[in-house]
């Protein structure tokens, strides 16, 4: 029996749940459908934030700056009064407390580990005001929805979506030999393609540099992509849907990876889509994702042994999630007696909760906020939690997410904090009631006695400090 | 920007080389030297902090020209938010090695700045960075100031950081016993007693906002015994929009940048004789503004240095033009210098070791050429 499976692929085993008899089974079984979000108080849709969003740049630019221009205690006074009504500094928070109870108290923990690994292999990072309007929405909306389809799917979503092409620039890609890139070029301007989006869905999101493409594939799916840009508008600023502008688009035939792609039927939008289709079952890019995969849940360097079932499985099926997600439940299993992996500081921390029941997040109610002054402290728990612990979903500083592997999340300020946070929760309001220490070792650990034991030295020593018992398994949990 | 994306990170000499005969050397009567790394990640454009006078730059970037910028040379101006620097320039306290950059030309900012910092050539080559092997070649050991442990600093000894907490933490009792009834990983197992020996100090909570981290990177830098190679980390050079010339985002950046020189050069006081600065990056950025009114990923760039240490206000280069011809693959300013020179030779300057030493122990060897005498005092 390995104990550390419920910890590696999900959480843990609560004080609540038992074992299931066909561990495997009950992984696989999680991941045919999407769960609910378990978030009952009001949420905001994606398309609400992004009129939020919108309102509140234009308010700042275009109402605020000119009508304070000569005040500046009064333009930062009106800054803030507007931050407060649109919730700036409220929402990331809300949507950490809803990621954390979905995870938490989902019918498919499975599928939630899933959704945390998504959300950061797609990452957004911190730019502008999208870790408070856009990066929650984002994981809720566009990831998870399309987490049981393919990955082709689930790419052409992320590409599209406003959170991406915002992200990574390419409202500002203009084909030098578009429409608008002539009205530029007449007017003396330069007109020229970003090429930072194209990068990223070869480099980050699908086939890695491994695959081998060169600068010219880069430049050939910019011009392929320029035209897919949000709206700007005055009364919402650039937080506008994203549509496809065909005046930005560089007309023409392009050769990515030596294969051309061209217009099918009245418009070329079909071109990205297409592009889209071929990397997202290229060999490269199976690879690339069993191997990350892999890496998040089996150990730091997997080995051929372990890609190469959840590779073959992504090729065969044309990179169908649920087939590579199952897969994987069974590699994982096979692998786990002999592989440990280290926990990034949020998987550690839900997975403590989950195991101890400590209280976390706040509830719906006491999250619930009035958008006239500066969020409680409560209120803002959530965001200052993460950014203590060292790991910030929504604010990764580049593309590429938050590291993965035991050597870039392990140095001794990061091991304090995750001391600093067993304390934290194993007192005051975060506490656990009717913990039964023994149990929840005995339930997750396959060395439950050495654990057992290290409580047990300590209790001898200071008496029955029962809150302070959670400290010790806690650094047992940081490998699973 | 957000205050918890900038984070600096200090070195200290370390109490366990008391004995080492490097530290008894300074000891009887050497000052103790500082290097502080700055890091600009997003791809500082060098044309934009340190402005060339040539009219094909006017005519590259119409609608991004940086107008009322700071004299410097006959040849060169500065960005005006660089005023902190400026002032050092006047005082002979600060310099510019320009047309540089490290050994990087594929335009990506993940590969560049794993480059950059680990100063080898291929991408994701290294686990180590070049700064921590520097201080390795230096038998020196360090702290880490910063809740990320950066891979500039990573490969000397052990990883070592510090980082002002917001919460509690447990009492010493505690980590002790934690430490000593651990024991089944060997990496955290080292954390652990890495914890364990920890002094006092390292415990308080304080504020961690770039101003007062700034300070107190100075007051630490400034002591005696206390750290000698910090990394700040500054985020946001990639401007692909709205770059602006004298007001827009870049400039915002580097106002960032003068803002921590301009912190750390007051709060150091005497050290700063004493004292480098040297910014770090991962590429320029092209000649021709977009169409965004930003600039894309380029190649050659600047390395703005301030400090006691710094030899003499000159825009050190070997200028290569902005003609056509002149320009990498027709479109960014050519590195005619290898930054890593510069790096190398900051190096030797700081940690009293030989610059070969230096080039063997952290960077591999490679031809890299002593600038120490024409950039340092030495």
């Amino acid at each position: 029996m390995t104990k550390r499976y419920f910890r590696k692929v999900a959480f843990g085993l609560g004080p609540h749940q038992t074992p299931p008899s066909d561990p495997v089974k009950w992984a696989q079984s999680q991941l045919d459908e999407v769960p609910d979000i378990t978030w009952d108080g009001p949420l905001l849709t994606g398309d609400e934030y992004l009129e939020k969003y919108g309102e509140f740049v234009h308010t700042r630019r275009e109402i605020l700056r000119p009508k304070y221009r000569n005040d500046r205690q009064a333009y930062e006074d009106a800054k803030e009064k507007l931050a407060f009504r649109l919730g700036e500094k409220y929402y990331e928070s809300l949507e950490l407390a809803v990621r954390h109870h979905t995870a938490l108290n989902s019918k498919a923990p499975v599928f939630e580990r899933l959704w945390l690994f998504w959300c950061n292999h797609f990452a957004i990072t911190d730019k502008d005001f999208m870790p408070q309007f856009v990066t929650g929405p984002y994981h809720r909306e566009i990831i998870r929805k399309h987490m049981t389809g393919s990955f082709q799917e689930l790419t052409q979503a992320v590409t599209l979506s406003w959170a991406m092409i915002h992200n990574l620039d390419n409202s500002e890609s203009v084909g030098p030999n578009s429409q608008r890139g002539k009205w530029r070029r007449e007017k003396g301007k330069p007109a020229s393609v970003n090429e930072n989006h194209a990068r990223e869905l070869l480099e980050l999101h699908t086939i890695s540099p491994e695959a081998g493409y060169s600068q010219k594939d880069v430049i050939a799916l910019s011009y392929i992509m320029a035209g897919w840009r949000h709206e700007w508008t005055k009364k919402r600023q650039e937080c506008n849907p994203v549509k496809f502008d065909q005046k930005a688009h560089e007309p023409g035939n392009h050769e990515v990876l030596g294969k051309r792609y061209k217009q099918r039927g009245i418009t070329p939008k079909n071109k990205l889509i297409d592009v889209i289709a071929d990397l997202a079952v290229h060999p490269a890019c199976a690879q690339f994702i069993a191997k990350k995969l892999c890496r998040h849940f089996i150990c730091d360097e997997p080995t051929e042994e372990m890609i190469a079932p959840i590779r073959d499985v992504f090729e065969k099926t044309g990179g169908d999630l649920p087939s590579v997600h199952k897969m994987l439940m069974k590699v994982v299993w096979d692998h786990a007696p002999d592989n440990q992996k280290f926990h990034n500081p949020e998987v550690w921390l839900l997975q403590m909760v989950n195991m101890t029941g400590a209280t976390w997040p706040p509830s719906p109610d006491m999250m619930a906020y009035d958008f006239d002054d500066y969020p409680s402290r409560m209120l803002r728990a959530p965001q200052k939690y993460m950014r203590e612990i060292g790991h910030e979903p929504y604010r990764p500083d580049q593309p590429n997410g938050w590291p993965d592997t035991k050597l870039e999340w392990l140095s001794p300020e990061l091991l304090i904090r995750r001391l600093t946070f067993a304390k934290r929760f194993s007192e005051g309001v975060h506490q656990p009631q009717d913990l039964d220490h023994q149990r929840m070792i005995a339930k997750n650990f396959d060395n439950a006695e050495e654990v057992q034991a290290s409580i047990a030295d300590v209790r001898m020593r200071r008496g029955e400090d029962v809150p302070m018992q959670i400290i010790f398994p806690s650094v047992w949990m940081l490998l699973a | 920007m957000s205050v918890s994306r900038r984070h600096f990170i200090t070195g200290l000499s370390s109490l366990s080389l008391m004995g080492s005969p490097l530290f008894n050397a300074r000891a009887e009567g050497m000052a103790k030297r500082n290097l502080v790394v700055i890091m600009l990640r997003g791809g500082m454009d060098g044309l934009t902090a340190v402005p060339s006078r040539d009219s094909i730059l006017g005519k590259a970037r119409p609608d991004i020209m940086v107008d009322s910028a700071l004299s410097l040379t006959a040849d060169f101006q500065l960005h005006p938010q660089l005023k902190r620097f400026h002032e050092l320039w006047g005082k002979g306290q600060a310099s510019v090695v320009h047309a540089t950059n490290i050994p990087y030309t594929n335009r990506s900012h993940f590969e560049g700045q794993d480059v950059m910092q680990s100063g080898g050539h291929v991408p994701y080559g290294d686990k180590t960075g070049w700064l921590g092997r520097g201080l390795k070649a230096a038998q020196l050991e360090g702290v880490a100031l910063s809740l990320p442990m950066p891979l500039l600093l990573r490969g000397g000894t052990t990883p070592d950081n510090f980082y002002p907490a917001q919460f509690q933490m447990p009492r010493d009792l505690i980590i002790d016993k934690v430490a000593s009834s651990y024991h089944d990983d060997h990496d955290i197992k080292e954390m652990m007693d890495k914890i364990r020996a920890r002094p006092r100090s390292m415990s308080f909570y304080t504020s961690s906002n770039v101003d007062d981290l700034a300070r107190q990177a100075a007051d630490q830098l400034a002591r005696d015994e206390g750290p000698r190679v910090a990394v700040f980390d500054i985020g946001g050079f990639d401007t692909h929009a709205a770059q602006g010339g004298s007001d827009g985002e870049h400039g915002e950046k580097l106002r960032e940048y003068d803002r921590v020189l301009n912190r750390l050069t007051r709060g150091l006081g005497g050290a700063l004789d004493n004292t480098l600065i040297v910014t770090l990056t991962e590429f320029g950025r092209k000649l021709h503004q977009n169409g965004g009114y930003g600039t894309e990923h380029g190649y050659g760039t600047a390395i703005l240095m301030a400090g006691g240490l710094v030899k003499q206000s000159q825009i050190f280069a070997d200028w290569p033009g902005l003609s056509r011809k002149n320009l990498y693959e027709g479109q960014d300013l050519m590195a005619t210098i290898d930054a890593r020179s510069v790096y190398c030779s900051a190096m030797a300057a700081c940690f009293d070791t030989d610059f070969e030493a230096l080039r063997r122990g952290a960077f591999y060897g490679d031809p890299l050429v002593d600038l120490t005498d024409r950039l340092f005092k030495v």
